[in-house]
């Protein structure tokens, strides 16, 4: 069980958290021309899937609700930063 | 060469090296050690092949280059020793009662590989087909079993619907009763699935491909992958450089760092995936059972432990250290199933890590990097496809041409957008 | 048997006036409170405890604690009991396993005599063909499987579980255990000190005058601090990741075990050290025992072990337990000192120990002692990510290095007297604390509190050395023996397994399956390792340690299980239902109404009068601010800027993939005031999923998201009576031109007032869908019910419910949809508008269109319409699939089978005949409908 200090809460159980991976920036749309699939693909199905350091996006959906970026270590599940989505450190 | 044929046995038992009751009776008698199963090579500079991973994919494509296609100038290269990824750390069940098409008739072939192999290759995998049992606890999933089996009746495959009171026949300790949190209402049930013993599939892979003339590499690392123009020209590991046209990603946990070395990004990402075993105690579990409402199953193995397996880690990562969160909703949700086994004690726990992808369906072809093959992404399901998954990949590398056991899980189909449709089925499936 | 119970030892942990009895096999024995069940049974003269797993060997007491792997028995219901660890209760009924048919006379024990043909791996060699008979095969081997047996019966025990949050724990009581709990409690650390026998002490316990005398004083000042919280009988099983700590507490009291989860701030690890075995011909004979158990035995339970024994030492600890013997009258014929150049060779007997054969000589003897050195438990180190070191003169792995918040003390880091063990741990604790000290405070700071953080004194002090004394590299004789007591493996085994290319160590632990039974290599690594590096000629520091996986002891799934807890979500009239005899239905965390009775005849009253369900695990969503709108346009396929007050609208969601992932109707209240309702399964992930739009990526929009499912509960009343019926509990003006179809009111019913009243028609009929406060909902109801008797009001439940809106032809998500079901082949392009700029799976749902939808939705007709083919029956082109039904039922209206199903694109225009394989195989035929709807297909009646 991960321990994640939460801005908001303090530091809280890893099972209050859901996870949705490594930040990806959603592509623009406007005038996403059908050639323009396979960026939009990469969007929905490719993953940052390398080992250490990584941003990734959780959210605190049984505490304060926040959206977080959390830099984790991906073998060591150590965690170096807990920032609320918007806030710069 | 024809598919299948015993040939190995053949070999064997020229060499000295054929095992039966009566090898082991004579060595028995006369003491004294038997062959080795597989031997020490140096790197050779050049092979025509080079496989990175020797867990069961690796060998099992190794395998079948050499007898299917005669391509044995292979070299299988392990970081560890042979198995010692989601080979050795997988819950060994084997089944074909998939959701589509494509899977069952996938998965099926597998499941023939199976049925044969100790005999093909002269080694007992000890497969126990004792009845795969997938329970539904809410008319959502028996639907979805009666579709699974629909699916599977059309290809011929043994999977039907059965009721609480057949599911108390197969399973004398199933609380069947209703009362349960998550009522039992009946099961996919499909005879043909079962157990086999995991290590051993890995070593008989390894022992055929070794006596065909493939050389095995263990404690060696691919540190590199090295690419001229758009093709692959050879392999950088830890103990020095070789050259090889062909290159194949047969990895589990580390798929995407080895695909990143050649520039193919995949559409997957790693989670671990745990397991625990109990004590022994006598039989009394013939079945393997899954419930994919509470994300468990259990199969009890020969030497009387219970194996048990649940769904993937909540988040990505690559650590094979384990939780205590698993084996706690692991033992509460075992106990809903089978409350009488509360003083059976969990003896070890441990993971493996999936290569998920977006659809639960592997991938197994060629690359946009010439000479650069994968057979990777198998989610939770690699330990049932290996046989199937050699032969179709060793095709496929041999032939150049994609099989049609394999076209639906090509690489751009994510481009595509022509995903497979195993998810339906797949939360917890084994 | 002869009575082996000694006169009373200084230090004995038993009550001689509390003799309890109990039976072994069916024979009663006594014993004493404080007794062990084996030491109990020795006491009474019990040689023999359990029989091998493969050559069913007779085996008796080996360490006479937790490891021992031959006392490993039945006791009542329990299989797998540790007798060698587990006190003796009254009443017990404890017995042999792996038995048949009885412990002296073992049918199986005539695999000794084929012994040489099952050495390790032989089934992977045989019973490969014929092929038929390996059904048959598997039977005999399953019936080798070793252990107890689960007794069918369900028990009542109890276990249950707490979340403690101490700044320290410490993993065993030995000297340098408590010296580290003493110092880190008196650093004003919380401490929970964890020791796996039943009382503290370590190997104090069972030592000298003087070694009781410091335990007494370290035990005082243990249990005088209130700061110490002291676990017995309980076990540190594992150490994960964030310190987080598993505590298994067995026999609390009041309940069987207790399952601790600490979150450590520093964990001190004091487990001090295993005693190896030795390895040599006949080293599993009854009758051979390490200096522990002879230790063990005589000072803390009084037993004799023998009569006359041998000692084979290579330290002073088998001095010591010659001693003991002797003390206890025990004839020592020898004391042989491997570091004098003393050689064991073989031990003998038939059934237990007769002679030990040394340096040539034999020496009769029932007792032989061994004392060769131990094995570091460094579990809870590796689980830590720490990798052992192999330290060839001291003959064992000790630790590796550490991440700060876990420390290491005692005998696994080295020995000394019992002076300089408690100096280092006391140094340890101390430190543990201050570093404990130092999270806190972090803590402290991060956790929003009026209260100001405190401060403490976090530097650490420095530690004084102990070091491993120098012991002899001794693991195997010049004989081979059994490494592996509980998988009947021999060093044999391990060579030879390593010579047929098993020649790393995992493959060969793998193959020859050493260290993977009930011990896991706690006893027998050390040995292991030695030996598999003598066959490949690698040191034992290149060959290594396999690795220890958690849990460091094993864990009863009840413990892990804790008590049931599995949460379920009621609305508020679930007790009227009920009481009206309702079908549960189990629906995801809810349990809801299936049906009254006769779901067909709900179905007629609600087309003929009128109807009410309980539909309250709708999802809910209170939506307010300018934003609103924007967020509606993005999260659904269809338009939202022009929604009027008063006015609601169905929508569907897609994911940015474009697959269908719910669908629901919004209704807009009041300026810049919405309220969602999504389905009942999908209102949690529709909640987050919001959610994240609006912190991640359009904070820019004004929308405040309360989620309000359980605060509203929500009753549709449909049929053709509903607005008469509604109209007699509220003053809402109801008239069907100016409160038409799809539109919403607010106002009291049955006196409650901020009712929100919608008119869908989900059912097909007139239907008002009224939310409403939750904790008045039962009174709603109940007004229901009351008002509408003469108009033939009657509940009706989910099943009902299903079957109009099939007749209706309305889609279920998740239902009549899959995975990979995108909008456009839902059969309702009027609710996608590819015209909006933006919105989920927008880019997807474009190609989909020009691509063309791959599959389609619609209704289907069986051309014998009393045929209903189940759900899921597929729809096929001769072998392939091009299709399935998705719903049907047999419709209680039209007096004929309905469906819907997914077919295949070329399949979709209305008058197409499909085959439809039933589940028995059996081919029929239906026809594609034009419309969704079987049943008023205008929608003449949800408009009356």
């Amino acid at each position: 069980m991960l321990l994640i200090e939460c801005p908001h809460c303090g530091p809280r159980n890893s099972s209050e958290f859901s996870y949705s991976g490594p930040i990806k920036p959603r592509p623009s749309i406007e005038g996403l021309a059908p050639e323009d699939r396979a960026e939009w693909r990469r969007y929905l199905y490719e993953e940052d899937n390398h080992a250490g350091f990584a941003t990734e996006r959780w959210f605190h959906v049984s505490g304060c609700r926040k959206f977080l970026n959390i830099e984790r270590h991906s073998v060591t599940n150590e965690i170096t930063s807990v920032l609320t989505v918007g806030e710069v450190s | 060469m024809r598919q299948g044929e015993p040939t190995l046995a053949k070999q064997a038992g020229r060499t000295g090296r054929k095992f039966s009751a009566l090898s082991l009776i004579r060595k028995g008698m006369r003491g004294g050690d038997w062959p080795r199963v597989w031997r020490h090579h140096d790197l050779a500079p050049t092979y025509d092949v080079v496989i990175v991973g020797g867990g069961l994919h690796g060998l099992a494509t190794a395998h079948y280059l050499a007898q299917n296609h005669g391509i044995t100038n292979v070299a299988v290269i392990e970081k560890s020793y042979i198995g010692s990824g989601g080979s050795g750390r997988n819950t060994a069940i084997i089944r074909s009662n998939y959701l589509t098409p494509e899977g069952v008739a996938f998965y099926n072939r597998s499941v023939h590989l199976f049925e044969r192999l100790s005999q093909d290759l002269n080694f007992n995998v000890m497969f126990e087909q004792r009845g795969h049992m997938t329970l539904a606890h809410s008319d959502a999933s028996l639907r979805t079993m009666r579709w699974r089996a629909e699916v599977n009746k059309l290809q011929g495959i043994d999977s039907e619907v059965i009721t609480p009171e057949e599911i108390q026949k197969l399973v004398p300790l199933m609380d069947v009763s209703g009362q349960a949190r998550y009522p039992i209402l009946g099961a996919l049930w499909h005879p043909p699935g079962g157990i086999a013993r995991h290590d051993a599939v890995v070593w008989t892979y390894a022992r055929s491909a070794d006596a065909q003339g493939v050389h095995l590499h263990m404690n060696t690392e691919v540190t590199g992958i090295d690419v001229k123009g758009d093709k692959v020209v050879g392999v950088r590991t830890s103990r020095g450089d070789v050259s090889a046209p062909i290159v194949i990603n047969c990895t589990a946990g580390w798929s995407s760092i080895i695909s990143d070395m050649v520039g193919v990004k995949m559409p997957i990402h790693t989670r671990p995936l745990q397991a625990a075993v109990t004590e022994p105690v006598k039989s009394f579990l013939d079945p393997v059972i899954v419930s994919g409402s509470l994300h468990v199953y259990v199969s009890q193995t020969a030497r009387g432990e219970l194996v048990f397996g649940a769904a993937t880690d909540p988040f990505a990562s690559y650590s094979t250290r384990g939780s205590l969160e698993f084996i706690e909703s692991l033992a509460g949700h075992v106990l809903q199933l089978m409350p009488s086994l509360a003083k059976l004690r969990l003896l070890r726990q441990w993971a493996g890590l999936c290569d998920m992808t977006p659809d639960f369906s592997p991938i197994i072809g060629p690359t946009p990097v010439d000479g650069f093959y994968v057979d990777v992404g198998w989610g939770t399901y690699g330990f049932k496809a290996g046989p199937v998954a050699g032969e179709q990949t060793a095709e496929a590398v041999a032939t150049g041409r994609i099989p049609k056991l394999i076209e639906a899980f090509q690489l751009d189909r994510f481009e595509k957008g022509t995903l497979t449709g195993e998810k339906g089925a797949a939360a917890v499936g084994h | 048997m002869t009575e082996m119970r000694l006169p009373p030892q200084p230090g004995e942990i038993i009550d001689r006036n509390a003799p309890l009895s109990f039976t072994w096999n069916g024979k009663p024995l006594t014993g004493y409170e404080g007794d062990t069940i084996v030491s109990a049974m020795a006491a009474s003269g019990v040689k023999v405890f359990s029989r091998s797993l493969k050559y069913h060997r007779k085996r008796g007491i080996l360490t006479a604690n937790y490891l021992d792997p031959n006392t490993i028995l039945q006791v009542n219901d329990e299989p797998n009991v540790r007798a060698g660890h587990r006190r003796l209760e009254a009443g017990m009924n404890v017995s042999s396993q792996n038995t048949w048919p009885s412990l002296e006379f073992d049918i199986k024990s005539a695999n000794q005599a084929v012994g040489r043909f099952l050495a390790p791996g032989f089934y992977y060699k045989t019973f490969i063909s014929p092929r038929p008979l390996w059904p048959a095969y598997q039977r005999v081997l399953r019936r080798f499987s070793h252990g107890g047996r689960i007794d069918d019966r369900v028990s009542d025990d109890h276990y249950d579980k707490r979340y403690a949050h101490p700044d320290v724990v410490v993993a065993g009581a030995g000297p340098a255990g408590m010296a580290a709990a003493i110092a880190a409690a008196e650093a004003g650390a919380n401490v929970i000190l964890v020791e796996e026998e039943y009382a503290i002490g370590g190997h104090l316990r069972y030592g000298s005058a003087d070694d009781l005398a410091a335990l007494a004083e370290l035990s005082a000042r243990v249990q005088a601090n209130t700061n110490i919280e002291l676990l017995t009988n309980s076990v540190v099983g594992a150490r994960y990741d964030g310190n987080w700590i598993m505590i298994n507490q067995r026999d609390p009291g009041h309940v069987r075990e207790r399952l601790i989860k600490a979150r450590a701030k520093t964990l001190v690890v004091a487990a001090g050290t295993i005693e190896r075995p030795y390895v040599f011909e006949g080293n599993d004979l009854p009758g051979v025992m390490v200096s522990g158990a002879v230790r063990r035995l005589v000072n803390l339970y009084a037993v004799k072990p023998g009569e006359r024994a041998v000692v084979f030492t290579a330290n002073t600890e088998g001095e010591s337990a010659a001693a003991d013997l002797a003390g206890a009258g025990v004839e020592v014929a020898e004391i042989v000192d491997a570091r004098a150049g003393g050689d064991l060779v073989r031990a003998k007997g038939r059934t237990k120990l007769s002679t030990v054969e040394v340096g040539g000589r034999s020496i009769d003897a029932d007792l032989l002692v061994t004392s060769v050195g131990w094995t570091t438990p460094t579990s809870l180190l590796n689980m830590a990510g720490s990798r052992p070191v192999y330290s060839e003169g001291a003959a064992r792995f000790l630790p590796g290095d550490l991440p700060d918040e876990v420390l290491v003390t005692g005998g696994m880091v080295g020995d000394g007297t019992t002076e300089q063990l408690v100096a280092h741990g006391s140094a340890i604790g101390a430190n543990a604390a201050a570093r404990a000290m130092k999270i806190r405070a972090r803590w402290q700071r991060l956790t929003p509190s009026a209260l100001p953080p405190e401060t403490a004194d976090t530097a650490e002090g420095s530690v004084p050395d102990l070091k491993p004394e120098a012991h002899m590299e001794l693991y195997r004789a010049s004989t081979h023996g059994f490494v592996d007591y509980s998988e009947d493996i021999k060093s044999k085994d391990l060579i030879s397994a390593a010579n047929e290319g098993y020649d790393l160590m995992e493959l060969n632990k793998r193959y020859t399956t050493v260290t993977m039974g009930p011990m896991q290599g706690k006893l027998e690594v050390g040995n292991a390792v030695a030996i598999h590096a003598e066959a490949t000629g690698r040191s034992i520091a290149d060959t290594g340690t396999t690795t220890w996986r958690p849990p460091y002891a094993p864990t009863s799934l009840g413990a892990l299980s804790g008590a049931e807890m599995n949460p379920v979500r009621y609305s508020p009239m679930h007790r009227w239902h009920v009481a009206k005899g309702a079908t549960a239905l189990v629906a995801g965390m809810w349990i809801r109404p299936e049906h009254y009775g006769d779901p067909a005849g709900e179905v007629r009253n609600v087309r003929n009068n009128v109807g009410i369900i309980d539909v309250s695990p709708l999802g809910k969503l209170d939506l307010r601010g300018e934003g609103v709108p924007k967020l509606l346009n993005f999260v659904y396929t269809n338009k939202w800027s022009r929604l009027p007050v008063g006015s609601v609208r169905y929508g569907v969601m897609c994911a940015e993939d474009g697959v269908v992932m719910d669908d629901g109707v919004v209704g807009h209240l009041g300026e810049d005031r919405y309220l969602m309702t999504t389905t009942s399964g999908g209102a949690g992930g529709v909640w987050n999923w919001i959610d994240d739009w609006l912190q991640t990526a359009h904070p820019e929009w004004d929308v405040t998201m309360t989620a309000v499912t359980d605060g509203f509960a929500s009753i549709n009343i449909a049929g053709p009576k509903s607005r008469e019926l509604l109209s007699r509990l509220t003053e809402v003006d109801l008239d069907k031109e100016t409160f038409g179809y799809m539109k919403v009111r607010e106002g009291a019913v049955a006196g409650i007032e901020d009712c929100v009243i919608w008119r869908i028609g989900f059912t097909g009929e007139l239907s008002y869908e009224v939310h409403v406060k939750a904790g008045y909902a039962l009174h709603l109801w109940e007004a229901l019910m009351e008002a509408g008797q003469d108009l033939g009001v009657a509940p009706f439940g989910v099943e009902a419910q299903r079957i109009m809106r099939l007749e209706k032809g309305h889609f279920i998500v998740g239902q009549d949809t899959d995975g990979l079901t995108k909008g456009f082949s839902l059969g309702i392009d009027w609710a996608i508008k590819l015209d909006k700029d933006d919105f989920a799976g927008k880019p997807e749902l474009e190609w989909q269109l020009a691509d063309g939808a791959r599959s389609r939705i619609v209704a289907l007709q069986p051309v014998d319409p009393t045929v209903v083919p189940k759900e899921a029956s597929q729809i096929t082109e001769g072998t392939e699939i091009v299709g399935r039904i998705t719903s049907s039922r047999m419709s209680p209206t039209l007096n004929k089978s309905i469906c819907l199903g997914v077919v295949a694109d070329h399949l979709k225009d209305p008058g197409t005949i499909v085959d439809v394989r039933l589940t028995d195989g059996e081919i029929i035929k239906a026809t594609v409908m034009e419309h969704h709807a079987h049943f008023d297909p205008q929608g003449e009646r949800l408009r009356g």
